[in-house]
């Protein structure tokens, strides 16, 4: 009898230990559950808020383009690669009608998407009708580790509406050789 | 040329008239154009401008397009709209791939199944290093799920590289944990080894390197096999991240084959990095300790006041970052606080690394939620001040129109322009005449080519000055329209910005007070290390002073 009662005794005991236990696992299971909801959706605001910026920035963009670049005075210079493995561009600089309009500084990164294809937007801005003339200035290290340093030069005519220039950058084996092209479009 | 001259002076003024008139619009497409807008998304996609890339592809027709449209959908957070353009493009013919493994990585209710679903697409249909991730991801949920084996199946299908080195390199810890002899998990990380080293990133390679020789140097040290362990860890490159936990398993590997001297002086460069970078702690009790084990017990109970000393240093350090988190937030006194180190650049080499702060954020940001909270308030950061910068702008362009406001103050109508054209085209007419050679021809062709335009934007000059008051006046709301959205983004980012940091700043004091808990832990082994050194000399003493 006194070896069971003392049993009794001890799981109540046990019951005693064990119900804060559970309270407090379930408080902890609750605390982290609130923590991760609260994370989450604190993430979908700042994707929301993202979207907007996203969205404002456009529009932003735009009226800019507007009061800063009329279409009939709008001149902008962009520029590719024609060959991937040719040439890493160091920087280019660029002249309109020997002004200094534009220079750029590389990055890895930026040498790795010209590569892939992308198309930098080098310059924009407003200029006459008439003949200009473009000078880039451009060095670089060639695949057969050689730095190198190029003038161009493209005389072009302003005309109403939009002009776009595009500058295209080859460098072809066996001496590579940095050639630069330009390209008009409307 | 008295010609040309005159002729740019025109068209100058005009152009500038023109600017005046403010006359906006847009040019015409084509598919030329499209491609050039595809580059230019590209490009921006590349340099961490998904706005622009927006901008770029709001008209996207092609697969490429809006494959570039939707990964910057993803950057900006509008995962719906990503996601139904990556479900036209896994039906599609050229990025089927690329879309399946990006819509894995998207959050789904429907489960696993469809994550698995879309893994296998991309496991087939993709190339290169997407084809290399997607599977390694099914690997990782066979293995997750207990099936080692099939997930070493889906691994033998892989390239070397890295994808491949981390899949058996979780392998290789599943093995650890469930075999008692290290041998298959020795093999999986040699295999790992193997194809790390044809990661074509020779950084993340040799970073990843370093990780799997500690591992394979504790699991043969953790067997008894020291010298294997021995062989391991002398590869780790001395200016990796897990230099001093490779030195403190050394010099453990070391001692236990009995070579205390060698061990302590393993333990001894292990010293030299913070006591945030894992191994160095004990780094510090293994000195004393292996002093005591050579017999030479003085010098041991110095290294243990001196590891004594310096956790006790390490907990005032703590102490005060933890004081700097609450008065600065965690983002100031962690991150940037970190980043503006004194080191110089021509310095910031692997000593960097020696930096406490920098070490204890390097351990912070090594936990995937620090990792979030950080990139959030960082994000943020960026967001406010990119709209305060744009709100400042948009400012200046409202003052720059409302000038342009009301009557013109010089003269812009179309007469007198019309005037100097009339005047150039007969000047033009009586060279035309004289003009022999054809480069001389070619150039008055360019000239009669610019008059003519500028005589056709003269004749739309005065309906576009009538225009003008109308035009800027509803450039005008726009810009107040975009101010006032500027303003009520800004509170939102503001406010999550606040909710961010307080995040932050509730993960990185309990991060820190974990490293304190550790330090005391550390001390406490140190005390009961100098208690039982001297208990042990002074029942020497006793000893010897016995009869």
């Amino acid at each position: 009898m006194v070896a069971g009662a003392q049993q009794t005794v001890t799981v109540r005991r046990q019951g005693r230990v064990a119900w804060p236990v559970i309270v407090a696992m379930l408080v902890a299971c609750l605390f982290g559950l609130t923590r991760s909801a609260f994370a989450e959706s604190l993430d979908q605001e700042i994707d929301r808020l993202k979207a907007d910026v996203a969205d404002l920035s456009q529009t932003l963009y735009q009226l800019e383009e507007n009061v800063l670049y009329p279409v009939d005075t709008q001149v902008a210079v962009f520029l590719t690669l024609r060959n991937r493995e040719g040439l890493d561009l160091d920087s280019v600089e660029l002249y309109l009608n020997d002004t200094p309009v534009a220079s750029h500084l590389y990055t890895d990164q930026e040498r790795d998407s010209l590569k892939q294809g992308g198309v930098q937007r080098l310059y924009i801005g407003n200029l006459p009708h008439g003949a200009h003339q473009l000078k880039a200035v451009l060095t670089a290290r060639s695949a057969n580790e050689r730095f190198v340093r190029r003038e161009a030069t493209h005389q072009f005519r302003k005309r109403p509406g939009e002009s776009r220039i595009q500058m295209s950058l080859d460098a072809a084996a066996p001496d590579y050789e940095p050639v630069v092209s330009f390209q008009e479009w409307k | 040329m008295v010609v040309l001259a005159k002729l740019r002076k025109v068209s100058t003024r005009f152009a500038l008239s023109l600017t005046a008139a403010l006359i906006p619009g847009l040019a015409s497409g084509g598919s030329d154009l499209a491609s050039l807008h595809l580059g230019l998304a590209q490009f921006a996609l590349d340099t961490h401008d998904p706005a622009a890339v927006l901008r770029y592809t709001r008209n996207a027709t092609t697969e490429a397009e809006r494959l570039v449209r939707a990964k910057a959908l993803l950057v900006t957070g509008s995962h719906q709209e990503a996601e139904r353009l990556l479900k036209e493009l896994i039906e599609g013919q050229y990025y089927r791939g690329q879309a399946a493994l990006l819509l894995a990585e998207l959050p789904t209710d429907s489960g696993d199944n469809k994550t698995r679903e879309y893994l296998e697409t991309a496991s087939k249909r993709a190339s290169g290093s997407d084809r290399q991730k997607a599977l390694y991801r099914l690997a990782e949920i066979e293995r997750e799920a207990g099936h080692t084996d099939r997930a070493g199946k889906v691994l033998a299908s892989m390239e070397p590289g890295y994808w491949a080195a981390l899949g058996y390199m979780n392998i290789a810890a599943d093995y650890g944990r469930q075999d008692r002899n290290p041998s298959r998990a020795l093999v999986a990380l040699r295999v790992a080894l193997a194809m790390s080293e044809e990661d074509v990133d020779s950084q993340r390679s040799q970073e990843l390197i370093s990780r799997l020789l500690v591992r394979a140097g504790y699991l043969a040290y953790d067997h008894g096999d020291y010298e294997k362990a021995i062989g391991f860890l002398e590869k780790i490159p001395l200016e990796s991240y897990s230099t001093s936990h490779g030195l403190y398993l050394h010099g453990l590997a070391l001692s236990a084959s009995g070579n205390q001297r060698a061990a302590m002086q393993s333990w001894h460069r292990a010293k030299k990095y913070p006591l945030a970078y894992p191994g160095v702690a004990n780094a510090w009790l293994g000195t004393g300790r292996g002093y005591d084990l050579a017999g030479y017990l003085g010098q041991a109970g110095e290294a243990y006041l001196a590891a004594n000393a310096s956790y006790e240093s390490e907990r005032v350090t703590l102490r005060k970052l933890a004081d700097q988190i609450r008065q600065k937030g965690a983002y100031q006194a962690l991150v940037l606080d970190a980043r503006n180190s004194e080191a110089q650049w021509f310095l910031a080499d692997n000593r960097t690394l020696t930096q406490p702060r920098t070490a204890y954020l390097i351990r912070f940001i090594e936990q995937p939620a620090a990792q979030a909270a950080v990139n959030r308030v960082a994000e943020l950061k960026e967001m406010r001040q990119t709209l305060h910068q744009r709100e400042d702008s948009l400012a200046v362009f409202r003052g720059a129109i409302s000038e342009r406001l009301g009557p013109v103050g010089h003269n812009v109508d179309g007469g007198p322009f019309n005037e100097e054209i009339k005047e150039l085209v007969q000047r033009l007419a009586n060279l035309k005449a004289r003009t022999i050679s054809p480069a001389q021809q070619e150039a008055l062709k360019g000239v009669a080519r610019t008059l003519a335009d500028l005589k056709a934007s003269v004749g739309r000059l005065d309906g576009r000055l009538k225009k003008k008051d109308r035009k800027l006046n509803e450039l005008m709301t726009r810009t107040d329209h975009a101010l006032e959205r500027i303003r009520t983004v800004r509170r939102t980012a503001d406010a999550l910005l606040s909710r961010a940091e307080s995040e932050l700043d509730e993960l990185a004091l309990a991060y820190v007070e974990e490293q304190d808990h550790r330090m005391a832990f550390a001390l406490d082994r140190t005390e009961q290390q100098i208690a039982h050194l001297y208990e042990y000399l002074a029942l020497e003493n006793l000893e010897r002073g016995q009869p």
